[in-house]
């Protein structure tokens, strides 16, 4: 796609008043991972190089200005600390409570534990490889344990999930199931409760106490495409009550979903959005920590999509977006070598209601804080 | 080998007083001469007594290069000539030549006028230290006192993109960590913020003052302004204070070669001050009520016509002034950055500060991408890193070995690294020098031995050339001396002279295969150029003497003939 010079302007004037804060960077390598380490930092990995780099990047310091912001002119990303991977990182994954973050690769099944360098050190250093005690695809799915022992559950079918201790490589758990279907992401609800999502769209929800896990079809109908999931949580030990599940697929069905009842969907939508890409690498749904409802959705295109999922019912429409991020297709850096532009990943962030962080296949990664037209307020 | 020797002498682990020293093929040269901006003492200038314990420079530097103007890179160098003593030259490009005492000067008021500082540069300093600058052109090559290297390829580093750099295959590249560590915001959105901001002010009526510096961004920030108001159909006036017309269109012209498309083409299409929307300032529009946005000097609100529209302004929280850059202790800028509310001006009145103070960051330094493909273009041999810790470096260290094969070294202040080079020297060979000596032939024993080769080098302007002696001496218009060595050698031998020389010629021409060895009428023998006579006296006629006599050219094998006969002829001839 060529961007006219016109589009780029008239983009660039508009973001003057739908955005409040609008960041445009370019990394040297592509990443399909954000993850934040700390409140005003994210690891990033590179998937296309022949040296893999995960950086650790202090995000501009601006943004935490508060009141002062206008003092502040730090409006750079920083790099911390930065390490080399053997292979190029399909999940990367923070531990809670830890300087330390686990990832899986695209060549192999194994798992890398990784030391964010403390103090004076700028260094990622491995620390250890985790791996699966059975046969298992490549690029494992992995979801930090949230308890204080530092654990990981990853899997790349259901019936090799399991649950390792890090300091030990000990395996807490593994699931007692011999389905086949591949995982598409996996999540722990609180300590014990966790939920698995496999690309057919079918959820299973397991208990480490228990090696049993209960599972959820879908409908006859929504079979055939690709899914991922998104749990929405109020803290990171939550009551399955509390929790709300959002499934998108490669064709853009939406099913939002009780934990308690995930058979039939509360709400759910047929989104107006086209996969242009071949692969379902890049498909991607979050939930807004702060904001209620709210969904993002990327991995169709070079932009970010965001929903109110408060009007939507049980029967399936086509709702309008409240906000589109169209910066990696139109802002003056975007790249227009000819392939297509895709957006990899985006995150929210923790507690800024508005702010998210996405990336895209031509390295951009940008961080913007959108406006509501419907509060309007600077 | 040749080795240069670089040691920090400022750079230390905070920004500030940049100095590096070089040492190359036996010459000395100071790379920068800053400032630090944090300390109030001596610990301000570079460390100088590293060069020498007492007494003046100018001895120990051959030359002194000033990369850019900023404080922290220029700011001691007044110091350095004029109160340490250095009479060499000053390198610098010509916009940087013109920037720079004015950035000094102002530097200088603030420091002794402001601050009372005493140990400090005059302004007459400021003047003795410019005239020794000689300005340089964008890849403009100078010899150093004769010496042959070209060393300054001024390539403005920091401003340029990695386009600008042709693969000039350093053997050294210098560059500041910080730089590599750093992820920029693109250009377009912090122009986006400045553009937000001054809409918001606008739109609530208050009015935007923007201290300049005398040129350079203010002119894009115009450019930016008038595009935004022309698109919104805003209507709030937009003034440039003349002083900075004058000489901003002055300078203007002066850089033209340096400064960016947009601006060159706007500059070439009309004058750049026949705005639309902008108009020359009056001191009497800051009293006029209503929105506008004022461009006024100097930059730091120091003194000048944009501090006294400050003092207007400052008390009401509808304006806002927005600061383009850093700004030196002991100014208003520097106070207002730092959140002070109250300030104490010209006789103990106070000013409350109520405005919108926004610190807008327009200086473009390279990132971790641009210094990752400035390197990849110009293919160095080795990198230095310096402005930073050793140990928050070891990623970077690590990513620049693997990536590009080469060594990168980090020193601390007064720490010196040596790196070995290889140079090579570009040489012209004449076509004919070279056929004549890859001609085969030559003295015995072992013609697959690596041979001397016999040239004259001519070094003319910038050029080697090597051509054959004659050659040489024709382009000098100088004559040649033919030396030639004769020797004797006695020889018993009971045959007459006639044979006697042509069993000598027989003899040669046995050992001598591949030469050439004539025997000729008129009682010589030659090989190659060599001559040989036979004669004897009537009182011995059986005690021959051979008579060689060879050239200068000809002397290994000469001597190779010498020896050769003087064991004698075989019987069997």
């Amino acid at each position: 796609m060529d961007i006219s010079s016109d589009e780029a302007d008239d983009w660039f004037m508009e973001s003057l008043h739908i955005y409040r804060d609008l960041h445009v960077f370019q990394l040297e390598h592509p990443t399909k991972v954000i993850e934040w380490t700390g409140e005003k930092s994210i690891c990033v990995a590179d998937y296309s190089s022949a040296r893999n780099e995960i950086l650790e990047l202090l995000l501009p310091l601006k943004l935490y200005a508060g009141g002062n912001k206008g003092l502040c002119p730090e409006r750079d990303f920083k790099l911390q600390h930065g390490g080399f991977c053997d292979e190029p990182v399909e999940c990367l994954r923070h531990i809670f409570g830890k300087r330390c973050v686990v990832t899986s690769g695209q060549y192999s099944s194994k798992l890398q534990v990784w030391d964010i360098g403390e103090g004076d050190s700028d260094i990622i250093k491995r620390t250890g490889v985790i791996n699966p005690k059975c046969p298992s695809d490549k690029g494992r799915k992995i979801a930090s344990g949230v308890t204080d022992g530092a654990s990981v559950l990853h899997g790349s079918r259901i019936n090799d999930v399991q649950q390792t201790e890090l300091v030990s490589g000990r395996v807490l758990y593994a699931v007692g199931t011999d389905s086949l279907d591949a995982v598409s992401g996996l999540q722990f609800v609180n300590s014990s409760t966790f939920v698995v999502c496999a690309n057919n769209g079918t959820l299973y929800v397991g208990d480490t106490r228990d090696p049993r896990m209960k599972h959820y079809v879908l409908h006859g109908s929504m079979s055939g495409s690709h899914w991922v999931f998104a749990l929405r949580k109020d803290q990171p030990h939550s009551d399955p009550a509390a929790c709300t599940v959002a499934r998108l697929s490669s064709f853009g069905q939406v099913l939002v979903s009780d934990l308690r009842n995930l058979c039939s969907p509360v709400r759910q939508a047929q989104l107006n959005l086209q996969q242009n890409m071949a692969t379902c690498d890049f498909l991607n749904v979050t939930w807004a920590p702060v904001l209620d409802s709210c969904l993002a959705v990327s991995g169709f295109d070079g932009k970010v999509h965001i929903f109110d999922t408060t009007s939507w019912s049980t029967v399936s429409q086509t709702p309008q977006p409240v906000f589109v991020h169209r910066g990696h297709d139109l802002s003056h850096e975007a790249k227009t070598d000819g392939t297509l532009l895709v957006v990899t990943t985006h995150v929210w962030h923790p507690w800024r209601p508005r702010t998210l962080l996405s990336a895209a296949s031509d390295g951009s990664i940008h961080v913007w804080d959108w406006v509501d037209k419907n509060f309007e307020h600077f | 080998m040749p080795d240069i020797k670089v040691t920090p002498l400022g750079a230390g682990q905070d920004v500030g007083r940049s100095c590096i020293l070089v040492s190359i093929g036996g010459k000395n040269i100071m790379l920068d001469c800053g400032m630090h901006m944090g300390y109030n003492d001596d610990r301000r200038f570079p460390d100088f007594s590293y060069i020498t314990q007492n007494g003046r420079l100018t001895d120990y530097l051959d030359c002194v290069i000033i990369s850019h103007f900023h404080l922290d890179h220029c700011g001691a160098l007044p110091y350095m000539s004029e109160m340490v003593g250095y009479d060499g030259p000053i390198y610098m490009t010509h916009p940087t030549k013109a920037i720079c005492p004015i950035l000094l000067e102002d530097f200088r008021k603030i420091t002794v006028d402001k601050k009372g500082e005493t140990n400090f540069f005059t302004s007459q300093m400021i003047k003795d230290c410019m005239k020794k600058v000689v300005p340089l052109n964008l890849h403009q090559t100078v010899q150093v006192r004769a010496d042959k290297r070209s060393f300054l390829n001024l390539c403005y580093l920091k401003y340029k993109t990695a386009a600008w750099i042709d693969k000039c295959r350093p053997d050294i590249l210098i560059t500041e960590s910080t730089y590599a560590t750093t992820i920029r915001d693109s250009k377009r959105c912090r122009e986006r913020d400045f553009l937000k901001k001054v809409h918001e002010s606008i739109e609530r009526g208050g009015k935007v003052l923007i201290p300049v510096f005398a040129l350079g961004r203010a002119q894009e920030l115009c450019i930016l302004l008038e595009t935004f108001w022309e698109r919104m159909n805003l209507k709030a006036p937009i003034y440039f204070s003349t002083g900075l017309t004058e000489k901003a269109n002055h300078y203007y012209k002066l850089f033209i070669t340096w400064t960016n498309q947009k601006i060159r083409k706007t500059f070439v299409q009309r004058n750049m001050f026949e705005f639309k929307h902008i108009k020359a300032f009056d001191r009497s529009y800051a009293d006029n009520p209503g929105p506008m946005v004022v461009f006024a000097t100097p930059g730091m609100l120091h003194a000048g016509q944009s501090l006294q529209i400050f003092k207007k302004w400052a008390g009401n929280e509808k304006n806002m002034v927005i600061m383009p850059g850093y700004c030196v202790q002991g100014t208003v800028g520097h106070k207002i950055l730092n959140g002070q509310k109250k300030l104490e001006m010209e006789g103990r009145a106070t000013l409350e500060v109520k405005l919108q103070v926004e610190y807008m960051s327009f200086s473009a330094h390279a990132d971790a991408k641009g210094i990752m493909q400035l390197i990849r273009m110009a293919e160095p041999h080795n990198i230095l890193l310096v402005h930073g810790e050793a140990k928050k470096m070891a990623f970077l260290k690590d990513k620049i070995e693997q990536e590009f094969n080469i060594s990168c070294y980090m020193p601390a202040n007064g720490e010196t690294t040596t790196v070995t080079t290889n140079p090579s020297v570009p040489v012209d060979i004449s076509l004919n020098l070279l056929k004549r000596e890859m001609a085969l032939g030559g003295p015995l024993p072992d013609p697959k031995r690596p041979r001397t080769m016999h040239g004259t080098l001519i070094m003319k302007d910038n050029s080697l050339r090597l051509v054959s002696p004659e050659q040489a001496l024709k382009e000098l218009g100088l004559s040649e001396h033919q030396l030639r060595f004769t020797c004797r050698v006695h020889l018993q031998d009971p045959h007459s002279d006639t044979d006697t020389l042509s069993r000598i010629y027989s003899h040669l021409k046995s050992v001598l295969k591949g030469y050439a060895v004539q025997h000729l009428p008129d009682s010589t023998v030659m090989v190659e150029s060599i001559v040989l006579k036979v004669s004897s006296s009537a009182e011995e006629p059986d005690l021959k003497v051979v008579l060689l006599s060879w050239c200068f050219q000809d002397e290994e094998l000469g001597s190779f003939l010498s020896t050769l006969l003087k064991k004698g002829l075989p019987s069997a001839l």
